[in-house]
C-alpha cells in the first residue's frame, strides 16, 4: 500500500498538471460548456397518456413481466403463483417493512418458503453467499418506476439488500401507481427531493434495472439471465 | 498478441481476408447501426439531447481539477482510499500492493477499457493472482488470450463454434453449438468466482463528484455482482469521466446506452459509494478509487482536448467504414475505431506504426455525425496527420508526391501539362475506363481497387471552352 503521504504528493502533482493544461485550454472548454443547458429534461420521449400502461409496455418489451393488481391481495396472488411455478423453497427479500406488502410475510410462510438471513458480509462473507446462492427467486421494492423506459430505480440501505434484486434467477419486484414517473430526469429529482441532495447519505448503492439480465456477445444472439435475474416480475399495484 | 507484432498494413490485409470476422463485423454492426438510429428517432428533440451532453463534458473538463478534487474528498469522506495514479504503473502497483496487503487470491473483473489499457490483467496474473473476467465477452476472449476487438461487445469478432470450442477445451464442456447452454455454463462457472472472489475490479463510466459514486452500466449484472460480493472494491477511472452531479449524469446515461445499443437505458445502471453502510446487508467493506491519468492531463492542453469529451459508447466504431472493414484488432491499440485513431496515437504513442491510425480514415465525417457528443473526429485526424508530418513521420514516397504535388500545383502550366500525361497515360492503359493494376510505386494502390481512367479533356479545358463560345 502507498503511503497517504505519498498518494498527498501524487495527487497534487496531477492536478498541478491539469490546470497548467486549463491554462491554456479553459477559455475554449468554457466556451463549449456555456453551449446548452445543464439540468436533465423531465422526460426524452412524447409523452404517453397513460403512465402504468406505458411502464408495463416498455418493460414486456424487453421480456420483463408487469402485473396490473388493483389491490395488494391481487399482487400476492400473483407471487403464490410465481412461487408455486417455480418450486420456491427460499428466497432472498428485503426486510418485509421495506418491502410494504402486507400478508408476504403469511404467504411465504404458508407455503413453507424460507426467507433466507440475506446479511452478506463481514468475516464469513463467503459461506453467506454460498448459503444465499440457492435461492431460486428474490424480492424487492422499488423506489419510483420510470415508464418510458420500463426502469425500476432502487436505493439501498439498511435491510434493502442489492443482492435481493440480483442474485436469484427470478426477481419478483413491488412497485406502486403512485411511484411511476414519466422520465429519468423525474426520477432523478423525485430520489433527490425524497433523501435531500445526498442520496448516499446512509445507502451505498442507487440501482436503476432495465428488464431481465441479457447479453448479446455471442454472435449478437440476444440471451438472457448470463449473470443476473433471467426473469423480472413487477407487481404493479394501485 | 501476435497481431500487433506485425506492421499495420499487415494486420488490415489479415483483417480483410478473414472471412469469419468479416461476417462478424457485419452482423453486429448493421445491427448497432440501425438501433441506434432508431432510439434516437424515437426522441422528442435528439439533437437537443447531444448538445446538453457536449456541453456537460466540456464543462467537466474545463473544471477537471475541481471535480476531481471533490469527487476524492466525497470518497473518503465515505471512508473510500483514492489512489491518484500517474500511469498505468503506478495504477498496477497500487493494485498489487492492495491485493498482497489483504491477502487476495481471486480477482472477478467487470469490463474496464481503462485496465485494459494499463494492462492490468498481465501484471496481476504475473503476481500469482487468479483473474476472471466477468463479462461474458472478455470472459471469451480471456480464454481465447486475445484482446478486446469493440469497446461494448468484445468478442463481437468469434463465432458461436470457436466459443463452443474455447469452452469444451478450458471448462469442459460437451460438444454443443447451442447459445443458450454456452451461456448457462458461463453463468455456472462464473458465479462461483464471483461468490469466492477477495476482489472485485471494475472500470467506471462516470464518477459522480457530489456523491463521491461511480456508476457502471452493464447489461449482464456482473458490474452488479462485481460490485457487491468481494470484500474490496476497485474501481478504476480515466480522470475525464467525472461529471458533477446526479442530475448531470441523468443526461449522459440518456445518449449512453441509445448510442451504444439503441436500447433506452442499459439493463443495470449501477451507482455506488464507497464501502457498505451500517445496517446494510450487502456490498463491499472495502471501496478504492484509482484515477488514472496516463496522458490524459497532458492532452487537455493540447488542441486534442476535445477527445477527452467521449463517453465510449462505441457509435463511431459501427458506423465507420474503416472499422466495419477491418474490425478492432487492426487498429493495435486497446481504444478502435475512429475515436481510437486519436486517442491510441495519444495515449500509447510507443506503439508500432501509431502514426498510420490516422490515415485509416476517408474523412467521410460519420463518426461525427453520430457522436453523441459530438466529438470533432475528423478534424482531429488532420491534426494528427498533419502533425506527424510536422515530427518527420511521414515516409519517403510520401513526401516525394507530395513535393511533385506542389511543384505542380503551383505552376499553372506544370499542372496542365501534368494533367495531360495524366489522361494520356491513364486512357491508354485502362479498359472501359478502369485500370486495373498500376505500375509501382502507384500499385500499392490498385492492389485492392480500380483506379479510374482522367477524362479525356479536363475542366480547366471545358471552362476554356466554355468562355470563348460565350464570348
Amino acid at each position: 500500500m502507498t503511503h497517504n503521504s505519498d498518494q498527498r504528493s501524487a495527487r497534487d502533482a496531477m492536478l498541478s498538471r491539469i490546470r497548467a493544461s486549463l491554462a491554456k485550454q479553459r477559455p475554449q472548454l468554457e466556451a463549449l460548456a456555456a453551449q446548452a443547458p445543464h439540468a436533465p429534461p423531465p422526460f426524452v420521449h412524447p409523452p404517453a397518456e397513460e403512465l402504468a400502461e406505458q411502464f408495463a409496455q416498455e418493460l414486456e418489451r424487453l421480456q420483463g413481466n408487469v402485473y396490473r393488481c388493483p389491490d395488494d391481495a391481487a399482487a400476492l396472488e400473483h407471487i403464490r403463483t410465481l412461487l408455486t411455478k417455480h418450486n420456491a423453497t427460499s428466497v432472498i427479500a428485503w426486510e418485509f417493512e421495506q418491502i410494504g406488502l402486507s400478508g408476504l410475510k403469511e404467504l411465504l410462510e404458508d407455503l413453507q418458503i424460507v426467507k433466507l438471513d440475506s446479511v452478506a458480509l463481514g468475516p464469513d462473507r463467503a459461506e453467506r453467499l454460498q448459503q444465499l446462492e440457492p435461492a431460486q427467486i428474490c424480492i424487492s421494492g422499488a423506489d419510483v418506476g420510470i415508464a418510458e423506459s420500463g426502469t425500476l430505480m432502487v436505493r439501498g440501505g439498511p435491510q434493502r439488500g442489492r443482492l435481493a434484486s440480483l442474485l436469484a434467477p427470478v426477481h419478483i419486484a413491488v412497485l406502486r401507481t403512485s411511484q411511476l414517473v414519466r422520465g429519468l430526469g423525474q426520477a432523478l429529482a423525485e430520489i433527490q427531493s425524497r433523501h435531500g441532495p445526498d442520496v448516499f447519505a446512509d445507502s451505498s448503492s442507487l440501482t436503476l434495472i432495465t428488464g431481465p439480465s441479457r447479453t448479446a456477445d455471442i454472435e449478437m444472439t440476444l440471451t438472457h439471465g448470463v449473470h443476473g435475474p433471467r426473469e423480472v416480475h413487477v407487481m404493479l399495484i394501485g | 498478441m501476435a497481431a500487433q507484432t506485425l506492421p499495420f498494413y499487415e494486420r488490415v490485409e489479415e483483417a480483410l481476408h478473414n472471412p469469419m470476422l468479416q461476417t462478424a463485423l457485419e452482423r453486429t454492426t448493421e445491427r448497432f447501426v440501425g438501433n441506434r438510429r432508431g432510439a434516437l428517432e424515437a426522441l422528442n428533440d435528439a439533437d437537443a439531447l447531444r448538445d446538453q451532453a457536449r456541453a456537460i463534458r466540456a464543462k467537466v473538463l474545463s473544471r477537471l481539477d475541481e471535480l476531481l478534487s471533490k469527487l476524492a474528498e466525497n470518497v473518503e469522506r465515505r471512508g473510500g482510499h483514492v489512489c491518484w495514479a500517474a500511469d498505468g504503473a503506478a495504477a498496477r502497483q497500487y493494485i498489487l500492493d492492495l491485493a498482497k496487503a489483504r491477502n487476495v487470491k481471486l480477482i472477478v473483473k467487470s469490463k474496464s477499457m481503462a485496465s485494459e489499457e494499463i494492462h492490468l490483467n498481465q501484471a496481476l496474473e504475473a503476481a500469482g493472482l487468479e483473474v476472471a473476467e466477468t463479462d461474458l465477452g472478455e470472459y471469451i476472449i480471456q480464454l481465447a488470450g486475445e484482446t478486446p476487438s469493440h469497446i461494448i461487445a468484445p468478442a463481437v469478432h468469434k463465432t458461436r463454434e470457436q466459443v463452443a470450442e474455447l469452452f469444451t477445451k478450458h471448462l469442459g464442456m460437451p460438444p454443443t453449438d447451442d447459445i443458450q447452454t454456452m451461456v448457462h455454463l458461463a453463468r455456472e462457472v462464473l458465479r462461483q468466482r464471483f461468490l469466492r472472489a477477495d476482489m472485485g475490479i471494475s472500470g467506471v463510466n462516470f464518477g459522480i463528484a457530489e456523491s463521491g459514486a461511480v456508476t457502471l452500466v452493464t447489461n449482464e449484472g456482473n458490474g452488479r455482482l462485481t460490485t457487491t460480493t468481494p470484500r474490496i472494491h476497485v474501481a478504476v477511472m480515466g480522470i475525464e469521466r467525472v461529471v458533477e452531479n446526479l442530475d448531470d449524469l441523468g443526461v449522459l446515461l440518456q445518449v449512453l446506452a441509445r448510442s451504444a445499443t439503441g436500447q433506452k437505458l442499459s439493463v443495470y445502471t449501477s451507482m455506488v459509494s464507497g464501502p457498505a453502510r451500517p445496517g446494510e446487508h450487502d456490498g463491499p467493506e472495502e471501496f478504492h478509487l484509482v484515477l488514472l491519468d496516463n496522458g490524459r492531463s497532458q492532452i487537455l492542453g493540447t488542441h486534442y482536448a476535445e477527445s477527452l469529451l467521449c463517453i465510449r459508447c462505441g457509435a463511431c466504431l459501427n458506423i465507420c467504414p474503416v472499422y466495419q472493414s477491418i474490425g478492432g484488432h487492426a487498429y493495435g491499440g486497446v481504444y478502435p475505431g475512429p475515436i481510437g485513431a486519436v486517442l491510441t496515437p495519444l495515449l500509447e504513442p510507443e506503439l508500432r506504426d501509431v502514426h498510420y491510425l490516422a490515415q485509416a480514415s476517408s474523412l467521410c465525417g460519420a463518426c461525427q455525425d453520430v457522436c453523441p457528443v459530438r466529438i470533432a473526429i475528423p478534424e482531429l485526424l488532420l491534426r494528427l496527420r498533419a502533425d506527424a508530418v510536422k515530427a518527420g513521420k511521414a515516409d519517403i514516397t510520401e513526401r516525394a508526391t507530395i513535393a511533385g504535388w506542389k511543384t505542380a500545383m503551383t505552376s499553372p502550366l506544370l499542372y496542365r501539362a501534368s494533367g495531360r500525361m495524366a489522361s494520356l497515360g491513364t486512357r491508354l492503359i485502362g479498359r472501359k475506363g478502369r485500370i486495373r493494376r498500376l505500375p509501382p510505386p502507384l500499385s500499392a494502390w490498385t492492389r485492392r481497387r480500380d483506379f479510374p481512367t482522367f477524362a479525356p479533356v479536363s475542366f480547366q479545358e471545358m471552362w476554356e471552352q466554355r468562355q470563348r463560345s460565350k464570348s
